[in-house]
């Protein structure tokens, strides 16, 4: 993104965020995600791998605050350690969707007819088939590994953004604006970088946001179903899929914590993107 | 005689960004039987307002107080089911915007239907008997044929004719119309305002409608009620009014108003006042060129001196000559040196259909067009919409593959490439209708200005921004305005800045499509003003591409009429209006709403 | 119309082919190519090589996909040597379980979103719309496992009301009818209230929509009631892209189904396609991406077709 459309979007931003109650507890639920995932794991000194046979499936008491689970691991540190996995995989796969989101919806949009008709009918296929469908064939493909699962989620997780980048892109580039750019000299090199981005900028904000959290559930969800994160490492999809295996002992401190934090990641992407989207969405 | 509407200090207040702002302010209004009256203003003004006030169709969180009586009964105090009664058997509404105003999905005969059976009940056969009677009487053709269309299947004219008999299905006494013919062709609107005339006359029915364009009132209303910032400023009968306006703003409002032959508009100097920044006193004091101390102090009473009532202070006396009949003069002809020259050109547009590229070929969308045009001359464009003027002006700017030939300064178009052809192209530059599309909303307004500046490069930053002053000043607007973003400033300035931006590129010719048909009136005479003096000042040449023949006619040295993308007659103005060789535009000529020439 | 029928199930089948191609280029990606992948991933080498003579896997490229084509057609959709059986027989018990679930799901979801929507787009932005908004926003958020969790923790664990999994073998004659139901019970909830919150979000906006459109005031100022104008009018357009998302949607509600089918050990598609991925039996993997696609595909096109009969502009383009 240009500087100058960083300018003016920051200068739109500064001045309502006040005014936004919605965008104010996304943003605060993401910086304790946030927290929670990348600084305190490095706070806490117990380690998680450690077993304590004695102590197994303990509920929270003052030795243990979160409880132990089935082998007598210590649950907080188990959660922290998980948070932190999950996201390093969550977030470096959003960042990867989106660059090929956003460039393929860029050749569609911009690119001559034939290209965009080609591309859009290889979309309408792509996203014919569910990503969670398509994940779970390749998880079973590849060989298993955080590299890897990053990869699979970020070639996979594009198509949808594709076809909105696409859909506006071509919305744009016909507004009198751009024509009369043209007009005066500008090239399409030009447009694209000056005109259209400062445009399509907050579309990609608010829609890279949602990313993240549609990411956060892919990454849980294909963890939960054991072909994500694999032992001896957990996520919080891996730790909710270990307590419900003993869902009959009642394990509610195994289960509540790791869903509550997915539920926090979601709705803190979700609260995050939606008051963007009500800070610039009427302005066109 | 007795009165069908009557209302008395009526106040509408609505509510708006959470603060209550008092919209409409003390209207006093009699509409008797079989009479049509005109309620006028500009944009904002509250027209639509007051209208819909009376069918008590307000958004939710209106307070209304005053009086609307209606036969005598007061609908300001009456509740809801009672108003569901009222509306569409006593008093109907015919709305601006057919296509959104009917419902896609649902036939036409049931929407028809509907509005009888509501009231009257009925079987559905017999509804659809009424659908037919009424579609026959507003002028649909093989009516029997049509009972089962959808809206969309109407062309624009039609479906206004569909809503008209849809308000006439309980024979009400009181027709409301609000701008019922924006957005028509001209030769479609008067069919319109022809076919509401008749229909008023036949049924005995009184009829309110809401306008913003004076010419449509000369020709077909009875009487007059002239809104200005949300209060009555004159009222009366139409024809005296026209005569002699008595309030200043009426004064102005005609005077702004491009006539036949009109060497000057009248400007309007300052902008419309938003509701929440209305002056106190008179509202039109802050614009008013006849304003006195007084004049803030208080709103003025009526004063009934003159043929009609004017609220001012300082009415203009009976006898008075209104000051625009004064600048009726004939236009000197003028020569010009060649800059344009267009042959043979024509379009035609690829179908959107077909797979993989294979368009379908549509009829040609201008063919045959040849014309020239000299240094500091102005073309104008005119034609019904589709005719293809649009693609002319596309094609010229080679915004558009076209076929034939473009010649700027002796350069054809098609024999260029690469930066040659970008410094040629930046000759000609554009004025787009809607102002505010025609401007990125995330960039300011000095960036605006700039960019063409910066696209050609040689200026450094300092230079430029003296440059975007410069521009800015001579558009008439403030420097400062260069620091503001396209959402902050109304839409006359935002044409403006359009025209600097224009401006910027240094051009020996701009194409000015429809510039200002998305303008109030006195905004409207303002900017073509300025296009005039700058051509004059810069030998600037315009294409102008409008379907308002008026304002072609006050900026043409000639004009040129498009019929199904071919030129069917092209002349001096002067000429082509006194002497129209073509049918089709007679036709135009004939309908085109425009002002009559003030009597001597 | 009949125009645009054609139209949209030419494009259709152009889709199915690409989808087909792209499946066809999936099963070379399986370690060992698709003669692996239909024989398993334990089939022996001369197998193998019998099995690639057979079905013509020594033969040019383009050719092979003919011919994969002309097996597709004929049903042969592989053989499962883990569970040992053809695949295609295997698909459709499963799948059966899945629409019943789903159908289920389905109607339950849709009747809700509408009630909920109705409600949300008549009292937009008054207390009953905030609730049902608060409602969605947060449902919208929490993961499917999550909900199906807390569930079982509540039902199954504590008060004991409702079984915890679908530990039942649908295939047992003796199961009867109520316990069937009763094992539906977590999962249709799950899945209906996961689906409730996007689908009622989308209808109450439409209906609010709708609701401050022309013909609305054009119909209140014929003197029509609220009622009339709320289901005459105003239903039929804002149905229209409710029906446009549950034609799209239908792989979404099918990938929540996955994890909801696991969780509640549902032996469904969605269970199936998971236990597969685990034990990496290619076979049924490529089978149901490929079942799944041309489901989908059919899902948009049945979603236009309905759209087209409910909106005359439609057949007009
Ligand atoms: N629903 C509303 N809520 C708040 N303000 C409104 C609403 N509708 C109209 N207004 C404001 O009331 C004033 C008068 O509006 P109204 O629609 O009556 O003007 P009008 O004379 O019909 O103008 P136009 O020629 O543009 O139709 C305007 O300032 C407008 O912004
Ligand atoms: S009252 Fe005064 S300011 Fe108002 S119109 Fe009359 S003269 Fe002008
Ligand atoms: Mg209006």
């Amino acid at each position: 993104m240009s500087e100058a459309a960083m300018l003016s979007l920051s200068k739109s931003l500064g001045g309502r965020l006040a005014g936004n109650a919605t965008l104010k507890a996304g943003l605060v639920l993401s910086g304790l995600i946030l927290f929670l995932g990348f600084v305190a794991p490095f706070l806490d000194p117990v380690n998680p791998y450690t077993i304590h046979p004695s102590h197994a499936l303990q509920a929270p008491n003052g030795q243990f605050l979160f409880g132990t689970d089935e082998l007598g691991r210590d649950a907080l540190a188990l959660l922290l350690s998980g948070g932190f996995t999950t996201l390093i995989v969550a977030l470096p796969a959003a960042l990867l969707a989106f660059f090929i989101g956003v460039t393929y919806g860029f050749l569609s949009g911009l690119g001559p007819a034939w290209l965009d008709r080609l591309l859009m009918r290889l979309l309408d296929v792509v996203l014919a088939l569910p990503s969670l469908i398509v994940l779970l064939f390749f998880a079973a493909l590849v060989p298993q590994s955080n590299f890897n699962l990053i990869l699979l989620l970020g070639l996979i997780s594009w198509p949808s953004l594709a076809r909105l980048v696409r859909n506006e892109v071509l919305a744009q580039r016909g507004r009198d604006f751009m024509l009369a750019a043209r007009q005066s000299g500008a090239s399409s090199a030009y447009l694209a970088r000056v005109h259209l981005l400062r445009v399509i900028a907050p579309i990609l904000v608010v829609n890279g946001t949602f990313m993240i959290g549609d990411s956060v559930l892919a990454t849980s969800a294909l963890s939960f179903l054991g072909l994500g994160v694999q032992p001896p490492q957990e996520s919080w999809g891996s730790l909710l899929q270990g307590a419900l295996d003993i869902a009959a002992l009642d394990p509610w401190w195994l289960i509540l914590p790791p869903g509550l934090l997915i539920f926090g990641a979601l709705l803190a992407a979700s609260l995050t993107g939606q008051g963007l989207l009500q800070i610039w969405g009427n302005k066109r | 005689m007795n009165a069908v509407l009557e209302i008395k200090n009526l106040s509408v207040t609505l509510k708006r960004g959470g603060r209550d702002v008092t919209i409409l302010d003390q209207l006093n209004l009699r509409i008797a039987p079989g009479e049509m009256q005109a309620l006028v203003g500009e944009s904002g003004s509250g027209k639509t307002i007051a209208a819909l006030a009376i069918m008590r169709l307000l958004p939710p969180g209106a307070a209304i107080t005053g009086e609307i009586l209606l036969n005598g009964e007061n609908l300001a105090a009456a509740v809801e089911p009672r108003m569901r009664q009222v509306r569409g058997k006593s008093v109907a509404m015919v709305f601006q915007n057919p296509l959104a105003a009917l419902n896609p999905s649902r036939t036409i005969a049931a929407q028809i239907g509907e509005a009888w059976r509501v009231h009257q009940g009925g079987s559905a056969a017999q509804a659809r008997a009424r659908a037919l009677e009424l579609l026959d009487e507003v002028g649909i053709p093989d009516p029997k044929n049509r009972l089962n269309d959808y809206p969309h299947q109407f062309s624009g004219g039609m479906r206004q004719r569909v809503m008209i008999a849809m308000s006439l299905a309980c024979s009400p006494h009181l027709l409301i119309a609000d701008e019922p013919t924006t957005g028509l062709d001209p030769l479609i609107a008067q069919q319109i305002m022809t076919l509401i005339a008749r229909l008023r006359r036949e049924r005995d029915m009184a009829v309110l409608f809401v306008t913003h364009d004076l010419s449509v009132v000369q020709e077909h209303a009875d009487s007059i009620h002239v809104l200005y910032a949300g209060r009555s400023v004159e009222w009366g009968a139409a024809a005296a009014f026209f005569q002699h306006p008595r309030h200043p703003y009426s004064e102005a409002l005609l005077g702004s108003v491009a006539r036949l032959g009109q060497a000057r508009l009248r400007n309007i100097p300052g902008n419309l006042p938003e509701p929440e920044q209305r002056p106190p006193g008179c509202r039109f004091a802050p614009r008013c060129a006849y304003a006195s101390a007084v004049c803030s102090t208080a709103y003025p009473p009526a004063d009934a001196q003159g043929a009609t009532l004017a609220a001012c202070f300082h009415p203009l006396p009976r006898t008075a000559r209104p000051a625009f009949a004064e600048t009726l003069a004939p236009r000197p002809a003028r020569n010009f040196a060649p800059l344009l020259d267009v042959t043979d050109l024509g379009v035609r547009y690829r179908g959107a259909g077909g797979w993989f590229g294979a368009a379908r070929r549509l009829p040609p969308s201008l063919a045959e067009v040849s014309f020239r045009l000299g240094r500091g001359e102005c073309l104008g464009v005119v034609g019904e919409s589709g005719s293809g003027k649009s693609s002319l002006g596309r094609a010229v700017l080679q915004m558009i593959e076209y076929d034939g030939q473009v010649t700027l300064d002796g350069h054809d178009f098609h024999a260029m490439a690469g930066r040659a052809k970008r410094d040629l192209r930046r000759k000609i530059q554009v004025v787009f209708q809607d102002p505010r599309e025609s401007m990125n909303p995330r960039m300011t307004i000095g960036e605006v200005i700039a960019e063409p500046l910066r696209l050609r490069g040689g200026l450094n930053n300092a230079a430029r921004r003296a440059r975007v002053e410069a521009l800015l000043g001579q558009v008439g607007l403030n420097p400062e305005m260069a620091a503001r973003h396209p959402g902050d400033v109304s839409g006359g300035q935002a044409q403006r800045i359009a025209i600097a931006r224009a401006l910027a590129a240094e051009p020996e010719l701009i194409v000015l499509d429809e510039p200002t048909s998305a303008l109030d009136v006195s905004t409207q005479a303002m900017l073509l003003n300025l296009l005039k003096d700058l051509s004059l000042k810069h030998a600037l040449s315009y294409i102008l591409i409008s379907h308002d023949f008026a304002v072609v006619s006050y900026m043409s040295d000639r004009i040129a009429v498009l019929n199904a993308g071919r030129i069917v007659e092209m002349n001096e103005t002067a000429a082509l209006l006194s002497a129209p060789r073509a049918a089709y535009t007679r036709a135009l000529i004939g309908a085109a709403p425009q002002l009559q020439p003030m009597q001597a | 119309m009949m125009k645009m029928i054609l139209r949209r199930l030419a494009s259709s089948c152009l889709s199915l082919f690409i989808l087909v191609a792209l499946v066809f280029f999936l099963a070379h990606l399986t370690p060992g190519g698709p003669a692996y992948s239909i024989l398993g991933q334990k089939a022996t080498p001369e197998s193998v090589a019998q099995l690639n003579q057979r079905l013509g896997l020594d033969q040019p490229l383009l050719k092979q996909f003919g011919l994969w084509i002309w097996h597709l057609l004929h049903g042969e959709l592989g053989y499962s040597y883990l569970l040992n059986r053809p695949v295609g027989q295997l698909l459709w018990v499963y799948e059966r379980n899945t629409l019943i679930f789903y159908t289920v799901s389905i109607i339950i979801s849709t009747a809700l979103s509408i009630a909920l929507g109705l409600i949300q787009g008549v009292w937009f932005g008054r207390w009953p719309a905030k609730l049902i908004g608060a409602f969605q926003l947060g449902f919208y958020a929490l993961p499917p496992f999550f909900v199906a969790a807390m569930l079982i923790l509540w039902f199954a664990v504590d008060v004991h009301w409702l079984p915890a999994s679908g530990i039942i073998d649908l295939r047992d004659p003796h199961a009867g009818i109520a316990s069937f139901a009763a094992h539906l019970v977590l999962p249709v909830t799950t899945v209906s209230l996961l689906t409730v919150s996007s689908l009622s979000r989308y209808f109450g906006e439409a209906v609010h929509e709708e609701l401050g459109k022309d013909y609305v005031r054009t119909a209140r100022a014929k003197g029509v009631s609220f009622a009339s104008i709320l289901f005459r009018h105003v239903m039929r357009n804002a149905l229209r892209p409710l029906i446009t998302i549950l034609g799209l949607s239908f792989p979404y509600i099918f990938t929540g189904g996955v994890i909801v089918e696991s969780v509640f050990n549902y032996p469904g598609l969605g269970w199936l396609m998971w236990r597969s991925a685990l034990s990496q039996d290619y076979p049924i993997l490529i089978a149901i991406v490929l079942v799944i696609g041309v489901l989908t595909v059919l899902g948009n096109l049945l979603a236009d077709l309905v759209n087209g009969l409910l909106d005359p502009r439609a057949s007009y383009e």
